[in-house]
């Protein structure tokens, strides 16, 4: 353990830094809860109308459950397609392993104003009309590398001996992913998935493209943002904030304990671990 | 002993690549021969013609918008490298046991939402925004300053905000080979503090400073929410445009033109800069851990 040098000018830089990614969120969070619709100092006392405002609007409502419905299934179908391709490619040595990878990755690297139209284009010829539906299938093409860059790194750091005992002791391979990798995997994976879930829900430049009729709460957001402020953006925002914290803690926490336990495992030396009881599995 | 390549697998990522193929490369391709027919509206038509690049040239806007969207993203990829690297600097050997807490509100930060974080912006510099009111209530001025919002600057700012804590974190990254035993030691051989910066630090994150710099140029200059936020009439990028000809208009040939034609920008710009670095040879700098 080597000790921190000091170093007064980077931590004013730092210091600096953190209040200028912070002030304006907290600034939009305190103004949630003002009592008048000004968005300027002074600030003339607290009131929850712009909550109130927010819970009891239908249009908001339908907003934020269709971000729901995106959302979740994005998740979910991202969590299948990523972790089977996560593991086939980390358990294969094929010599298409790097174009793949390149494949998988590609998404990040275009801007979402490319993808958004050119998927827009595709669903145009083809007919296939705008709904929740296109922005489900543009939302895993744009959260898919983050999942997969994730998964793969789980996957790869997981010691290869323990898999191949469990194969040469007779179990099958769906037996092996399923009593060996995947207990050890499951809350990166999982916590990944809540980021995919974060990412989608917070979409707006390719959704934009493909929504047709529908509406998301970033839909929401960008449609009262061109038009005249409207104070009660400040409780929507505040609520966004707090909820995608709220899945970053949660994401933080499993890998965290995920790591702590892998940590545990490799201790044990003992190949006898293996057919020990398991915890934490249910 | 060598094994034999195992394919099996590889079935696996099967429904990923179809995926993929289907609603990402498929698409781009189609978008690419798009740009090469004749426009009609929300569809194209045949003959093939190189007309809709000659029209994306030969606009006036679109060359200063063009123009608006170099700057811009340049600038925000220059003050986000600048801003993040003492901050990374930091991080990595100056944090002690603030280190989990920082990276914590940095992550967080990034998290936020898109939107929110440019609609933060625009009560933080408008007229009556904090930044003009805490001028004013400091004596500083008399008059709330008027161009702090709706212009190059006002998009810049917000860009750099959505950028940094992705910046940080890459530059942090690229820090961790270097431990902090090597600066000592540099220190030891009687480097002051600018030679260790220069021949230490700097030279190992290069290469990571120069792709977190493409990724928020690439991104910035091809952004079309921002400018029309915060960039008011003077502070319009062709992100927008492109939007524009897809939503708006409809002339779907022109606006793939039109992104294509930035696409092929982005891919000199990156092309230049992987050269530079050959060239220098920063994109062999490698610390042994």
């Amino acid at each position: 353990m080597t000790g921190t040098r000091r170093s007064p000018i980077t931590g004013a830089f730092t210091v600096a830094g953190l209040v200028f990614l912070w002030a304006p969120l907290l600034l939009v969070f305190l103004f949630s809860f003002h009592s008048t619709g000004s968005l300027t100092f002074p600030f003339e006392g607290f009131s929850t109308r712009w909550y109130d405002e927010v819970f009891s609007s239908g249009v908001i409502r339908s907003a934020a459950e269709n971000s729901l419905i995106v959302a979740t299934s994005t998740a979910l179908l991202t969590l299948l397609l990523g972790t089977l391709a996560a593991y086939g490619l980390t358990r294969s040595s094929s010599r298409l392993r790097g174009p793949l990878s390149l494949l998988f990755f590609l998404p990040i690297t275009l801007p979402g104003l490319f993808v958004g139209v050119a998927l827009l284009v595709a669903f145009t010829r083809v007919e296939f009309s705008l709904s929740l539906l296109t922005v489900t299938i543009a939302h895993l093409v744009y959260v898919f590398p983050f999942f997969f860059l994730v998964a793969r790194a789980a996957l790869e750091r997981l010691d290869p001996a323990l898999e191949e005992t469990a194969a040469d002791l007779g179990a099958s391979r769906w037996t092996v992913f399923r009593r060996v990798t995947l207990p050890q995997v499951w809350p990166v994976l999982v916590g990944a998935a809540c980021l995919a879930f974060a990412l989608s829900f917070d979409e707006f430049v390719i959704t934009f493209f493909v929504i047709g009729p529908d509406s998301t709460l970033p839909m929401y957001i960008w449609s009262s943002l061109r038009r005249t402020i409207d104070p009660s953006i400040n409780a929507i925002s505040s609520l966004l904030l707090a909820f995608t914290m709220l899945l970053f803690v949660v994401t933080f926490l499993l890998t965290v304990w995920s790591e702590r336990r892998r940590r545990g495992r490799s201790l044990a030396e003992d190949p006898l671990v293996l057919t020990g009881p398991r915890e934490g599995t249910a | 002993m060598k094994a034999p390549p195992r394919v099996g697998p590889l079935v696996l990522t099967a429904p990923a690549v179809a995926g993929l193929l289907v609603f990402f490369i498929a698409p781009l391709l189609a978008f690419a021969v798009y740009s090469f027919l004749t426009g009609s509206l929300y569809d194209v038509k045949a003959p093939l013609t190189v007309e809709n690049y000659k029209e994306v040239f030969e606009t006036d806007i679109n060359r200063t918008l063009g123009r608006n969207s170099l700057v811009v993203g340049l600038l925000a990829a220059l003050f986000s490298v600048l801003i993040a690297l003492p901050m990374a600097y930091w991080l990595r050997y100056s944090a002690g046991r603030w280190r989990g807490l920082v990276l914590f509100l940095i992550v967080a930060s990034f998290l936020a939402s898109y939107l929110v974080r440019i609609f933060a912006w625009r009560t933080m510099l408008g007229r009556n925004g904090a930044i003009n009111r805490g001028l004013e209530s400091i004596g500083l001025i008399d008059e709330p300053l008027d161009f702090l919002l709706y212009n190059r600057f006002a998009v810049t700012v917000a860009l750099v905000h959505i950028f940094l804590p992705y910046v940080v974190l890459v530059l942090y990254a690229g820090l961790a080979p270097l431990q902090p035993s090597y600066l000592e030691t540099a220190q030891d051989l009687g480097a002051g503090r600018v030679q260790r910066w220069r021949r230490v630090v700097l030279p190992l994150v290069a290469a990571p400073a120069v792709s977190a710099f493409l990724f928020v140029f690439v991104l910035s200059a091809a952004d079309y929410v921002t400018p029309q936020l915060l960039g008011g009439t003077s502070g319009g990028m062709l992100g927008v445009q492109v939007q524009v000809a897809f939503i708006g208009t409809g002339d779907f040939a022109y606006g793939a033109a039109l992104a294509f034609a930035m696409l092929a920008g982005f891919v000199v710009c990156y092309a230049l800069i992987a050269l530079g670095l050959r060239l220098t040879k920063l994109d062999k700098v490698r610390f042994a851990t």
